[in-house]
């Protein structure tokens, strides 16, 4: 702790720059911090090992991968995968169910989380506060796999208690697990239940740092609770939650592998499919190896040009991107 | 220990996992083998260790050391394809189907080609005694692997005997039978309870692909669609562009319909599959024969009395159109050799030699039985199981038996019928095999592997599977189907209805 200190210290000492001083100062600084580039060097071996040197296998997204051949030997193809990839019946249904999903967790469940958060927050009674925070962090800590037998059992048709609830109120007699229309809603359900609650984490942080004077002045003025939380807290955290955003919007397209292909079927599968379980279908299953890269590709690609973008519109916006 | 060693240790730990990972491979040299790799799926709990006395007595018997890298059997064909990716090939591999990544590393040459090593007589053993089973596990006639023979008829219908009785009905003969079948077993209270709580048939979630012996496949064959590609005139056309694939598909829709069928049918969890059957729910199951003989065995557990009273068994059914029979591939994968590994002649010689030796009689017992006079006894011509040893026993039969392939005929000791009864089923399975045979309808494309199918045919499978389901459930109609059909034509499957007739015209 005490180094890390000293770091900052040191900092705003820094001289203009001269080249062969700022070189031997760099040197200084490296050697004098040896140990701190130390603690570094196991996050860097993890990302240039497991970030950027697989990436020197996204090529064969370009060729013909015969893994008896190896990735140097196999053929060029050019983007012929990629055209077969745009081409494909199954592109638009792909894009159309991964927007979808994507939409439903950007505009529902992120909001909620947020709502949760605040709502957390307003608490009077710590103990009640922090009990019922340990209590939405525990479905966080379930697999999907547990999640969605969870799921089965209850919505299990015939005898499945949320079943009978909904049967009984709606009069739904299909078989909610199977049927097409209700595999969003089921999808939406199980997102919000798992992780809403884990989500608030950040924001109940950036809740706490929210000044208390601003509320005792605005008490003073006459606020109500909503004016407060509308005036106050929510401008308080709105950078939070724009940070929040932009990560969010980044990993849009990784759609909870795990979630959807539990939950997927031949009956609902047509709205089920998004591209990360068609990834695992063509590329692990199949052995499509180049294809399903060019999948991945493609996702990765789009992933980059939405974190750019939303980063962009904050800062249009006036407000902190993340970089 | 002091930090500032503690930190370049694991530095150094993970740099040299990194390069294993990358290097590797190395495997391959000139030298004769001293070891047998052989990577194989399981089914038992759990796998056998290295030093197990199957392991042993097979090493022995083989005459090399015989080392087994077991794979869980549902991570089976995901774990073949990274493996095919990696550098750690086996010597030799079980291959469970002809898969884009194999059929395409086979083609690079990254397997032997076994046509004429096999066939030289050199290896007695592994000289096939059904060259069409031989022929379909082959791509395009390159045999590239030992297959692991099956019985080529296991399908039957599967029905409460009890129910029969009490509605006074009899086996069905015909589709029109099961169909009257099902509806008396959900209308007419087969179990006499006074309650409207039964159904007709049970099915199950299946995967989304065409002709991997489903019910639904069942039902197709019997009303005389084909399996999976018909011929006429020399031409081959896949079943489900026939009339008599509609009609099969209509039989089955209106199952659905008037509720013959379980309500999750299309996802009701596989293994799950005896439960309705034994709980009195439903009453009807097309599958496997020895699903028959593990009912019995539950039913056994149940009601130990009349455990004889419950479990009928009827062969195939005659369809509207004739009588077919649908029978299974007769063989479930293949043992390859890869090249990485096997690198010369001389070592395929070896390899060669010591599966010969594996699918030898004292072999074959050590795969399936297990070790006589320990877990097992033989009684004339039967085996029967120490029910102490059952463990070890379940290990040999969910793991060991794997590796069997058995092309020049089973000879292991089949387990010894636990009763009269018992022994009756046996029979009636080997007769109703026999009958059904005559009638069996192969598949004409079963070696036939289309560069087009290859790289997309599971997702083309899948096109029509799922169509197949959602028409079954009533959420698309005719025309939903027919624009199902036109999408496989358009996604590929008109490519591949070419290609597959040109290898046809060629291999004639």
């Amino acid at each position: 702790m005490t180094t890390v200190v000293e770091v900052e210290r040191e900092a705003p000492d820094a001289q203009p720059p001269q080249a062969p001083a700022r070189r031997r100062r760099f040197f200084n600084g490296v050697v004098r911090y040896r140990w701190l580039f130390f603690l570094m060097l196991p996050g860097l071996l993890y990302f240039a090992l497991f970030r950027f040197w697989p990436m020197y296998g996204a090529q064969i997204a370009f060729k013909n991968y015969i893994p008896f051949l190896g990735i140097e030997d196999s053929e060029w193809v050019g983007l012929a995968h990629f055209q077969e990839f745009f081409t494909n019946p199954d592109f638009p249904r792909l894009l159309t169910n991964t927007l979808i999903v994507a939409a439903l967790s950007l505009f529902i469940a992120f909001p909620l989380t947020i709502v949760l958060a605040v709502l957390l927050n307003e608490l009077r009674l710590n103990i009640l506060k922090r009990t019922v925070q340990t209590l939405v962090y525990i479905p966080h800590f379930l697999s999907w796999t547990v999640v969605v037998s969870l799921t089965a059992l209850l919505f299990a048709i015939g005898d499945g208690p949320i079943w009978t609830l909904f049967n009984g109120l709606l009069g739904t007699d299909s078989n909610m697990m199977a049927d097409p229309d209700w595999f969003r809603p089921l999808i939406l359900m199980q997102m919000v239940w798992k992780d809403t609650g884990w989500g608030t984490i950040i924001f109940l942080a950036a809740l706490a740092g929210v000044d208390q004077e601003q509320y005792q002045a605005a008490i003073i003025d006459g606020a109500g609770r909503w004016q407060r939380v509308w005036h106050i807290t929510l401008p308080s955290i709105r950078p939070t939650i724009v940070v929040m955003l932009i990560l969010q919007t980044g990993q849009i397209l990784n759609t909870g592998f795990e979630q959807i292909y539990l939950m997927s079927n031949s009956l609902n599968r047509h709205v089920a499919d998004v591209f990360d379980t068609y990834v695992y279908f063509t590329g692990i299953e199949q052995g499509a190896y180049s294809y399903s890269t060019t999948v991945g590709l493609f996702k990765a690609l789009v992933g980059l040009v939405l974190i750019f973008g939303t980063n962009w519109l904050a800062k249009r916006f006036n407000q902190q991107g993340i970089f | 220990m002091k930090p500032k060693t503690a930190i370049p240790t694991a530095v150094l730990a993970v740099g040299s996992l990194a390069l294993t990972g990358c290097s590797g491979g190395d495997s391959g040299s000139d030298e004769p083998l001293e070891s047998l790799d052989i990577m194989a799926p399981y089914f038992s709990e759990v796998p056998p260790e290295e030093d197990d006395p199957i392991d042993k007595a097979l090493s022995e018997v083989a005459g090399l050391d015989l080392s087994v890298q077991w794979v869980p059997n549902s991570d089976y064909a995901a774990k073949t394809n990274t493996v095919l990716a990696g550098d750690d090939i086996p010597d030799v591999m079980v291959i469970g189907g002809k898969d884009q990544s194999f059929v395409q590393t086979a083609e690079a040459g990254g397997f032997w080609d076994l046509t004429e090593h096999l066939a030289s007589g050199d290896y007695p053993n592994l000289v096939t005694e059904n060259p069409e089973v031989q022929e379909a596990s082959s791509v395009n006639g390159k045999v590239y692997g030992v297959y692991r023979a099956r019985d080529v008829i296991r399908h039957s219908v599967i029905i409460r005997a009890d129910w029969l009785e009490n509605l006074g009905m009899d086996l069905p003969e015909t589709t029109d039978d099961l169909y009257e079948l099902a509806r008396a077993f959900t209308e007419d209270d087969p179990d006499g309870n006074g309650e409207n709580d039964t159904y007709g048939m049970i099915n199950v979630e299946w995967p989304a692909a065409i002709g991997t012996n489903s019910p639904y496949d069942a039902i197709e064959v019997w009303h005389g669609a084909g399996n999976v590609w018909q011929e006429e005139g020399g031409e081959l056309t896949p079943s489900f562009e026939s009339d008599e694939w509609r009609q099969a598909v209509e039989y089955e829709r209106d199952l659905v319909e008037n509720g013959y069928l379980n309500p999750d049918y299309a996802t009701m969890a596989p293994e799950t599959w005896n439960e309705p059957f034994l709980n009195g729910e439903g009453g009807i199951i097309i599958d496997v024969q020895s699903r028959a003989s593990e009912l019995v065995k539950l039913f056994n557990e149940q009601d130990p009395e009349n455990y004889d009273q419950y479990v009928a068994l009827a062969g195939q059914l005659e369809g509207p159109n004739g009588t077919y029979a649908m029978p299974t591939a007769g063989y479930a994968g293949f043992l390859a050799i890869p090249r990485s590994g096997v690198q010369t002649e001389e070592q395929l010689d070896q390899v060669l030699t010591a599966l010969d030796k594996l699918n030898s009689t004292e072999a074959q017992i050590l795969l399936n039985n297990g070790i006589e006079g320990d877990n097992f006894t033989v009684e004339g011509e039967f085996a029967v199981n120490d029910p102490e040893k059952q463990d070890f026993t379940d290990q040999v039969t969910g793991a060991w038996a794997q590796l069997g392939t058995a092309v020049a005929g089973y000879n292991a000791y089949t387990i010894k019928p636990a009763s009269e009864y018992d022994e009756e089923l046996l029979q009636l399975r080997l007769d109703l095999q026999a009958e059904d045979l005559g009638n069996a309808v192969f598949n004409p494309a079963a070696a036939l592997v289309s560069p087009t199918y290859t790289t997309s045919g599971s997702q083309l499978d899948t096109i029509i599977a799922d169509a197949r389901i959602q028409y079954i459930d009533g959420q698309i109609d005719d025309a939903g189907l027919q624009s199902a059909i036109d999408q496989w034509r358009s996604s590929g499957g008109g490519d591949v209805e070419t290609e597959i007739n040109d290898l046809y015209a060629e291999l004639q």
